[in-house]
Parts: structure tokens; C-alpha cells; sequence
């Protein structure tokens, strides 16, 4: 089939989409990697949480998107905040594997209570129809714009907070080293709390994020997962600028390929390109030699 | 455990004791234990409670009527995930655990497919709701102990080619999710509208669980078709065609209803799927058996019952069962009921509409058939039902029934 270069371009715009949507989960592991050093397996229930939260508040403000992404973000903040008090704080010292596995738990017990709490049915977020925009041959969905301006300005805002603010700077401390930060006087428990909170928050909004563009149930937020592993492994695990780059290099990547590979192997496609990042750069593609930022 | 304390002793003797004794009762002859192997998450959970559910309903029902030959009929519930892998584990459990007779419900071809061997090895009943033509292979079923209560992919394929004539499609093009029941139903689709010298502008096999599938419709709009026959759950469905309702191009879809049903139309929003054409095998609505289903389910669901005819498949499975058991007589084993299964459903018979009615004719000794809820419940000779299908168009966000199609 003959591809006009519109054509590419709406792949290319097609994956930056996906790859926003992925950016937000993959930025809540490698904030947990970046502090807690572990690979958090439960952030995929912390999105279904925050799905859950949001579609909950949507309903009950009436379609409100403020209150929806309101829920989403304390449901994503409790659900966290519990985990971290309830199954990661008593094992603070551990390795990485026993922390590895204990998400995997936390995760269990978070979907089964979803699973009974709101059923297993999929649910889906009451839209009103949309128009998609059109510069000649190029769509954009006003429904993506939104998703990608928020997941985008969630991006930006925890940036600014790492960056700008005493408690970002408390966080990026304890993963340097946190002895030494405790040495000069951080109090290193209470970091790690808002660290939680704040990948909670992360959470939440992907929830909402994935909630609108799919679908809403106790296992939706898993078909993100290996695709936000990913996305954080390629962009150098621990660093949060890597991860939402590699969020969104994998996903134009993905959907450029498929005029060449076909729907069933782009998904492997980008599995390939993290397998090749990593032979090239081990610490992915920002990140230092020790993972350390 | 470096030696055994007299009190580990005690409780492994006890422990051996009772397992024993449960191993003795469930070769007791008093129950005849189901295992409901259903789609409660995943893809499958619009369904799957409700199916499950039915089940549970169903049995009270036959045990209400004094049980079969005897039997009271006890079920053990399972979720399947409809994931293979979580299904395998589930059966193995009812099987080797609960030491079930047969197991009923299973929704996915997927998970049929990879449970029937294990119920075969079993000697073990397996009723399901599955498309996949390959489980009625001779190989796969060779011991003709798995029952299909939906239509199979051959007939879905052939209803859907019927559909897109009907509507009077000449170049149409093919989306299907990329998984055992729904791709050989493109398949299907394909074979039997390119023998018939009908075209395809686009054939497009998708993988689920995406975030989106823009870059596919985008590739299948460009073909120009005149319409897209669509296989696919509720969720791919619910994203493709809310895609397609922003783009603005004026299109025909034929979609299944396991795909298109009452979330997909509050999903995509009525206005957008005004004008859908839904494929579906319609449930025995004038049957007696369908009444008493139906306001069964709605008590227990709070659902209305044709919004899931999987349930009303699993309703009718625990009939046919039970009605089975009672032919085969007290003490038969699942070998015996299931050669008794197509004697109950197929055939001269008189038409009974329940297990009470068909109880009380076969004490004295006269044919049955039953019609059932689901379909009438004739099996041919690879153990599948042929239903009927029927065509509906969604209009003001409801089915609404426009031509029946015979698969």
C-alpha cells in the first residue's frame, strides 16, 4: 500500500499519544526504583485504582473532569500511601527482590479488593461525542490532546517538584545515598512517604488517563505494565526524564513500524529496541553507570 | 522436619484421616459435583458472574425437584480468568480437589481449548460457550465428552457473511482481534465471502489489550471499504469504534454482539452507534424454559436477561445435565451421562421445557427433547448446537431486531 508522508504523520502523532499515556506509569516505577530501589509490580493496580477513583468521582459530580481527576489522585495517594505503610515500610532495608516480591502481593490483595468492591465488569467513562480535528490529511483527537496535555502537565508539575522544592530535593538526596542523607538530617522515613505519595498521584492520573481512553476495571491498569517497564528500563531506571522519553520514543517507534512489521509485531518491535538499548548503554539511555541520579 | 513430635503425628493422622474420608465420600454416589468454570474477570466478566450465577440457580432448581436419578447436584465455583493459564490451574483444582463430574461454562475458546484435554484425560464432561471450530475436532474431542452450546465460529463466520449481503456490502474489510476464537472467525468470514467471489479491501488482525488502535483503523479506513465487519470484545470494540465516531466517516459496522452489547452502546454513546448492525445468536425467547430463566436471572443479577445469553447457555447446560443423570440412572458415571446427552436434547422426543417436566416423563420410560432457554438444544454429530442467529440495528442505543439469519 502506498503511504503518503500524512500518513507517517499520523503514526507518528498516533504513538506519541500512546507513548504519553505509557509516560505516566513508566515515571511512577522509576520513582519508586529511583528511591526505594525496587521494580514496583503494583503500580499496575495503583492505575486501576486511580481508574476506579476517577470514575467514581466523574459519576458522582456528574462528569465533572476537575472532581475525576480529584478522585483519581487520592485514590491513587491512599492506595500507595496504605502500601507503603502497610507492606513496604517493615521492610524498608530489604533487598530488591523481597521488595520486587512484595509489590506482586500488594498487588493481589489491591485487585482482589477491587474485585470486590466494584466488580469485575468493564466499565467505561460517559463522554459526550467528539469531533476529531483535521488539517488536511492529519486527525488529531481532541480526546487524546486532553489525555496527553494532562499526563504532559503531571509530567512537568513532578518535575518542578524534584527540581524546585526542599521535598524534591530531600527525595533526590535519599537516592543518592540514603545514609548520608540521614546523616545531615533527613529525615528519611517522611521522604519516602511523599515519594509514595507522590507516585500514588502519578498513579492516579495515569488511571484517569488510561480510564478515558479505554476501559475501567480491577485488571485494566496490567496491559500498561511490561509496556511502562519498558519505557523506564530504555530510559535508564531511577531517572524520570528517561522514562517519559522512553515512553514516548517507544511508542512513535511502535507505530511507525507497522507499515513494515504489521499490527501483531509492533509490540515485540519494542521490546527489541529496549533489548538493543540495552547492549548499547546498560544504564539506559540516561541513566549513570550506578543508576544513581 | 527433622523428626516427628508426637503432636505432628497426631495432626498428619488426623489430616490423613479426614482426607481419606473426604476421598470416600466423594466417591459417594449421593451428589453429582459440578465444577462452574467461568469468565468472572477479564474479557469475559460482562458475562461471567451471570453465567456462574446461573449455574448455582439452575442446580437449586434440579436438587428443588429431588435431584437427578437420586443425586443432588453440587457445584463448585471457579473463576477462569479468561486467561488459559489461570483456567488450567482452576480445572485442575475442581478436578483433582473437588473431584468434579463435569465442568460447565467455559467462555473463551482459549480456555477451552486448554481445559478439554485435561477433562478428557478425566473422564470428565465439559459444556462450554466457546467459537473455536477446533474444539469439535475429532482429535481434540475425540471422546465426545465436550458439549458446545454456542454456535461455532463456522457458524458465526456464515451468519456474518449472510449480514454484510443483507446490508448490501460489495467491498467491505475485515478487524479482528488476533486471538483463537475471533481470527479463525475472520477467517471464517473471509473463506466463505471470497468463495461466494465476493472482495476484501483490507484483512486486519490486531492484538488486544492496546491503549489504542488508531494506526489500524487509520490503515483499514485507507483502503476505502464499505463497510467493516468487526471481531471483537466490548473493550477493543468500545475503543475502534469511539475512534471511528470522531473521524466522521460515514461507515457500516457488523459486530458481534458479544462485542456490541448495552456498555459498548453507553461506551462509544448512542448517536455514535446509531446505525450498528449486531450479529447474535438469539436466545429461545418463546420457550418455557427461557420465561422461567429469565425471571430467575433478573432476580439474581438485577440485570436483564437478554444481555446475556451465555447465562442462559449455563442455565441450560445444568438441564441437560441433569436430565442426562437421570436417563443414565443411579450410580452412572460421566461417561454413561454424557452418551445420555444427545438422547435428553436430540431427537423424536416430547418437547419438555424444565428438568421436572422431562423427569416425570422419563420415570415413565417415554423420549424426551428438551428446548432450552438458550437455543433448542439439538446437538449434531461434532457435539455442537446450530442456534439461530439474528441481526439487529442499534437505534436510539438499543437492539433492535431487523432479519433473522440462518448460520
Amino acid at each position: 500500500m502506498d503511504l503518503a508522508l500524512s500518513d507517517f504523520l499520523n503514526l507518528a502523532l498516533n504513538g506519541l499519544a500512546e507513548g504519553l499515556l505509557v509516560a505516566l506509569p513508566a515515571l511512577a516505577v522509576t520513582l519508586v526504583f529511583g528511591v526505594a530501589r525496587f521494580p514496583n509490580a503494583a503500580v499496575r493496580d495503583f492505575v486501576s485504582l486511580g481508574s476506579f477513583g476517577a470514575l467514581t468521582a466523574h459519576r458522582l459530580s456528574g462528569g465533572s473532569m476537575l472532581a475525576a481527576g480529584i478522585g483519581a489522585a487520592a485514590a491513587g495517594a491512599a492506595g500507595t500511601w496504605l502500601g507503603w505503610r502497610l507492606a513496604f515500610a517493615p521492610l524498608l532495608r530489604r533487598k530488591g527482590l523481597a521488595l520486587l516480591l512484595t509489590s506482586i502481593g500488594v498487588g493481589f490483595v489491591l485487585r482482589a479488593a477491587m474485585g470486590l468492591g466494584f466488580g469485575h465488569e468493564i466499565k467505561l467513562f460517559d463522554l459526550p461525542p467528539m469531533r476529531a480535528w483535521r488539517w488536511g490529511d492529519l486527525v488529531i483527537n481532541p480526546l487524546d490532546v486532553f489525555v496527553g496535555g494532562m499526563s504532559l502537565a503531571c509530567v512537568v508539575l513532578v518535575f518542578a517538584l524534584l527540581r524546585f522544592t526542599s521535598t524534591g530535593r530531600t527525595m533526590r538526596a535519599i537516592a543518592d545515598d540514603m545514609d548520608l542523607a540521614r546523616v545531615v538530617g533527613i529525615d528519611s522515613r517522611a521522604a519516602m512517604t511523599r515519594m509514595w505519595l507522590l507516585s500514588g498521584i502519578v498513579c492516579g492520573v495515569a488511571g484517569l488517563a488510561y480510564g478515558l481512553k479505554t476501559q475501567v476495571s480491577p485488571e485494566s491498569g496490567a496491559d500498561m505494565l511490561l509496556p511502562a517497564f519498558a519505557a523506564a528500563v530504555v530510559g535508564g531506571l531511577g531517572n524520570p526524564l528517561g522514562a517519559v522519553l522512553g515512553a514516548i520514543g517507544l511508542g512513535v517507534l511502535q507505530e511507525l513500524s507497522t507499515p513494515f512489521v504489521g499490527f501483531t509485531y509492533k509490540i515485540a518491535l519494542s521490546y527489541v529496541a529496549m533489548l538493543l538499548v540495552l547492549l548499547w548503554r546498560p544504564q539506559g539511555l540516561f541513566g549513570r553507570a550506578q543508576g544513581v541520579r | 522436619m527433622n523428626r516427628l513430635d508426637r503432636r505432628q503425628l497426631l495432626i498428619s493422622g488426623v489430616t490423613a484421616a479426614l482426607l481419606g474420608s473426604r476421598g470416600a465420600w466423594a466417591q459417594s454416589q449421593a451428589t453429582f459435583r459440578i465444577g462452574a468454570l467461568n469468565p468472572v474477570t477479564g474479557s469475559g466478566a460482562n458475562f461471567g458472574s451471570g453465567m456462574q450465577k446461573s449455574i448455582v440457580f439452575a442446580a437449586e432448581e434440579v436438587n428443588a425437584a429431588g435431584g437427578a436419578a437420586g443425586r443432588k447436584l453440587e457445584v463448585f465455583s471457579e473463576d477462569d480468568q479468561t486467561n488459559p493459564n489461570a483456567a488450567v490451574l482452576a480445572a485442575k483444582k475442581l478436578l483433582e480437589v473437588h473431584r468434579v463430574q463435569a465442568i460447565l461454562g467455559t467462555w473463551a475458546s482459549g480456555v477451552s481449548l486448554a481445559v478439554l484435554p485435561m477433562t478428557n484425560t478425566a473422564n470428565v464432561i465439559l459444556m462450554h460457550t466457546s467459537g473455536a471450530v477446533a474444539l469439535a475436532d475429532p482429535k481434540v474431542n475425540a471422546k465426545k465428552l465436550a458439549f458446545r452450546y454456542q454456535g461455532s465460529s463456522k457458524h458465526l463466520s456464515r451468519a456474518f457473511a449472510e449480514a454484510a449481503r443483507k446490508e448490501g456490502l460489495r467491498r467491505p474489510a475485515v478487524m479482528a482481534q488476533n486471538n483463537p476464537a475471533l481470527a479463525p472467525h475472520a477467517e471464517g468470514f473471509r473463506k466463505v465471502w471470497e468463495g461466494a467471489g465476493g472482495k476484501l479491501t483490507d484483512f486486519v488482525l490486531y492484538e488486544p489489550g492496546r491503549p489504542s488502535y488508531r494506526s489500524e483503523l487509520q490503515q483499514v479506513l485507507r483502503s476505502k471499504p464499505d463497510g467493516i465487519i468487526l471481531s471483537a470484545y466490548v473493550a477493543d470494540a468500545t475503543a475502534i469504534v469511539r475512534d471511528w465516531g470522531q473521524l466522521g466517516t460515514p461507515m457500516k459496522w457488523i459486530i458481534p454482539g458479544f462485542g456490541a452489547n448495552v456498555d459498548f452502546i453507553k461506551g462509544v454513546t448512542p448517536e455514535v452507534a446509531e446505525g450498528i448492525v449486531v450479529v447474535e445468536s438469539v436466545v429461545n425467547e418463546r420457550s418455557s424454559a427461557y420465561a422461567r430463566f429469565a425471571r430467575q436471572y433478573a432476580l439474581t443479577m438485577k440485570q436483564a436477561p437478554e444481555s446475556n445469553v451465555y447465562a442462559a447457555m449455563c442455565y441450560d447446560m445444568v438441564q441437560v445435565l441433569a436430565l442426562a443423570i437421570e436417563a443414565a440412572g443411579p450410580g452412572a458415571d460421566a461417561v454413561a451421562v454424557a452418551a445420555k446427552v444427545r438422547d435428553v436434547t436430540t431427537g423424536k422426543g416430547q418437547p419438555v421445557g424444565s428438568f421436572e417436566e422431562g423427569k416425570k416423563l422419563l420415570a415413565q420410560k417415554k423420549a424426551i427433547n428438551y428446548e432450552g432457554a438458550s437455543s433448542s438444544v439439538d446437538f449434531d454429530d461434532e457435539n455442537d448446537v446450530d442456534p439461530t442467529f439474528a441481526a439487529f440495528v442499534i437505534r436510539a442505543g438499543k437492539w433492535q431486531r431487523a432479519y433473522a439469519i440462518n448460520g
